[in-house]
């Protein structure tokens, strides 16, 4: 889960646990779970299943019968798992762009069944070999407006590098494969937008080092920046716009720019050894095909749906917050999963060195 | 015992051979908890480790950070036994002195932590130690210039956490320890002319040391295990062993590697529990 949009901390402990099933179930302790119909789709948990149930699954189970029972905790970790396990527990994980490229890569989902999935209504770039990428997020810098007024707020990640003009710490992901960190940094040393990809990490880790490796607190979960933006432990973070309009929604004095923000997505695949694989690829339609259910789901999430024609339903006020808003064209960053895929390991790696030298 | 002994010398083999197989029987429950929960676990981990030969055990001993998280590990883990070793032994002495009503109050109070979720403690410091948090207020409060001082998301923080977790498991072997000592031979000292701290320096302590040792060990153990403390109450630099085996099966997805370093923390806390296994346990000196 470690570079997902998650929710709460208690994940990573319930993640273990799944592990752990699946290492059971892997042993012959499970099976019988999956293959009799219902679709068990792992997606983040929380309130976004709320969401996702709200939006899209009371109405697909009403017209289709097919029953869906969702979960938290999606990962590559619970993909690889699934593939050594037949038939999955999970017929449909939801990954990163960066995860599903390696997912692709290590041959951990079928081929998207474009009989069932005929996507028509997505965009090129989001239709993959393997999954469609059917949800929108945008990175954002978020500040405190207690601390931060609004005619002081930044308007550039260099701002919020500015020490001497909002002293404190800052609160940034810890898991730089979702969340932008080293994207951020460059931009806060001056590199275009349209330049950050190959990233360069050296110079990234020299940014953070302009800040201060005192001046950072990391966030290990999606929730957290907003938890520590309210209670006062940081007056500026990155989070998400789907954390930080629901905060403002139920009354936080949380302030946020779409601008030099990051614009990346997920993808549903069905996992290789799924039982169900058709039931599953239906649901994966109609998340992307059924308007007014995407529109329910950008409503309630504030995250963009790939339905093309969903958008047209959506209020204009809101549209412009979303990622894919014409308004941020040319002012936000496309998270570049397939750089991302090639060198999570070794990047990775490298951030975990230096942050512990 | 004698009855026991001759009744079984009077049993025929067959009928010896039953209440074997019965006293096996009772065995099953315990052998299927094990095996299903635990033994199956850690072979599917040895198998999954071993999976490309001891390329997973290669790769993992040339990463440039596990040594620095091994050193992390054992600083943070022998520093959280000493401070916890030193306010456990005044615990357990106060409880062992203390009139019985008080004693069940102080008990309570040291079991306390066992019935106490260990996210809900870590969320609890967190909240104490931030920096706009109780503890820097009321020190603000009282006139102090807290200036640049962070408690929360550092080592301290982390040991602050973690011998609060401990603690329990530090005062009961002392206490167990301290209980079995004589009370009179401390009245023996002071009769001979000692002094009540030499009497305690040169009598209680030396008596109370193979629980002060069992409760070091035991709590270094534990220690070497922890896993959402670092997260929560550390900063990244604090990152422990547990932690570097998340890292490996979540961020990276390396089950090999997260398998053969499971391994390694398995193999190198073994030889601690083999130590804590020969420490001489309560009862064996000082007691009647």
């Amino acid at each position: 889960m470690s570079f997902k949009i998650r929710g709460v901390s208690r994940r990573r402990f319930l993640s273990e646990a799944a592990l752990g099933a699946a290492a059971l179930s892997a042993l012959g302790a499970g099976k019988g779970f999956a293959g009799d119909g219902a679709v068990n789709f792992a997606c983040y948990g929380g309130s976004y299943n709320d969401n996702i149930t709200k939006a899209f699954l009371e109405s697909f189970e009403k017209k289709t019968g097919i029953k869906v029972s969702l979960g938290a905790d999606a990962s590559l970790a619970l993909a690889k798992l699934q593939a050594s396990v037949d038939p999955a527990q999970w017929d449909i994980v939801e990954l990163t762009g960066p995860e599903y490229e390696v997912a692709v890569k290590q041959d951990l989902l079928l081929p998207l069944d474009t009989g069932l999935v005929p996507a028509s209504k997505v965009p090129a770039e989001y239709k993959g070999t393997h999954g469609i990428k059917y949800a929108l997020f945008l990175f954002v810098m978020a500040w405190d407006r207690r601390a931060i007024p609004d005619e002081k707020a930044p308007k550039s990640w260099a701002d919020f590098w500015d020490t001497a003009k909002y002293p404190g710490k800052r609160s940034l992901s810890a898991n730089i494969g979702d969340g932008s960190a080293l994207e951020a940094a460059l931009l806060a040393d001056g590199v275009a937008l349209n330049k950050l990809y190959p990233l360069d990490v050296d110079r990234a880790f020299k940014s953070l080092e302009r800040l201060g490796k005192g001046n950072i607190i990391w966030h290990n979960t999606n929730q957290e920046p907003i938890q520590q933006l309210t209670s006062g432990e940081v007056a500026l973070a990155s989070s998400f716009n789907g954390r930080v309009i629901p905060a403002q929604r139920s009354g936080a004095k949380i302030g946020f720019t779409p601008e030099y923000g990051g614009v990346s997505g997920d993808y549903l695949g069905v996992a290789k050894t799924s039982g169900n694989a058709q039931n599953a690829f239906k649901l994966i339609d109609y998340l992307i095909s059924d308007d007014e259910a995407s529109a329910e789901y950008i409503k309630l999430t504030t995250y963009t749906s790939v339905n093309a024609d969903a958008l047209k339903l959506v209020a204009p006020e809101l549209a412009d917050t979303l990622p894919t808003s014409p308004k941020l064209k040319g002012k936000v960053f496309i998270k570049d999963d397939a750089w991302w895929a090639t060198n999570l390991e070794k990047t990775l790696l490298q951030f975990k060195q230096w942050q512990l030298a | 015992m004698v009855a026991m002994s001759t009744a079984e010398a009077a049993a025929t083999p067959r009928q010896r051979r039953r209440s074997r197989a019965g006293r096996l029987l009772l065995l099953l429950p315990v052998a299927v908890l094990y095996g299903l929960l635990m033994l199956a676990p850690i072979a599917f981990i040895v198998k999954t480790s071993f999976s490309a030969g001891l390329e997973h055990y290669r790769g993992v001993l040339a990463t440039p950070v596990l040594w620095r998280v091994i050193e992390n590990t054992a600083v943070i883990s022998a520093t959280t036994t000493l401070v916890a070793l030193v306010l456990a032994y005044a615990y357990a002495a106060a409880l062992w002195r203390a009139k019985p009503i008080l004693r069940v109050v102080l008990l309570g109070l040291v079991l306390l932590p066992f019935w106490t979720g260990v996210l809900v403690k870590n969320f609890a410091w967190a909240a104490l130690l931030q920096d706009n948090g109780v503890i820097l207020d009321i020190l603000r409060g009282l006139g102090f210039d807290t200036g640049g001082l962070s408690l929360l998301h550092n080592r301290f923080a982390v040991i602050v956490g973690m011998v609060h977790y401990v603690l329990p498991y530090a005062v009961l072997p002392i206490y167990v320890t301290l209980i079995a000592i004589d009370w009179h031979l401390v009245r023996a000292a002071q009769s001979l002319g000692a002094s009540f701290p030499r009497a305690v320096w040169n009598v209680i302590l030396p008596l109370s040391l193979p629980g002060v040792l069992a409760a070091g060990l035991l709590v270094f153990i534990v220690s070497t295990g922890f896993f959402i403390t670092p997260i929560i109450l550390g900063s990244p630099r604090d990152m422990m062993i547990a932690n570097l085996v998340d890292f490996y099966a979540h961020q990276i997805v390396d089950f090999g590697g997260a398998a053969a370093l499971a391994m390694l923390v398995i193999a190198g806390v073994s030889v601690l529990v083999i130590a804590y296994q020969r420490v001489p346990k309560e009862g064996q000196y000082g007691s009647l």
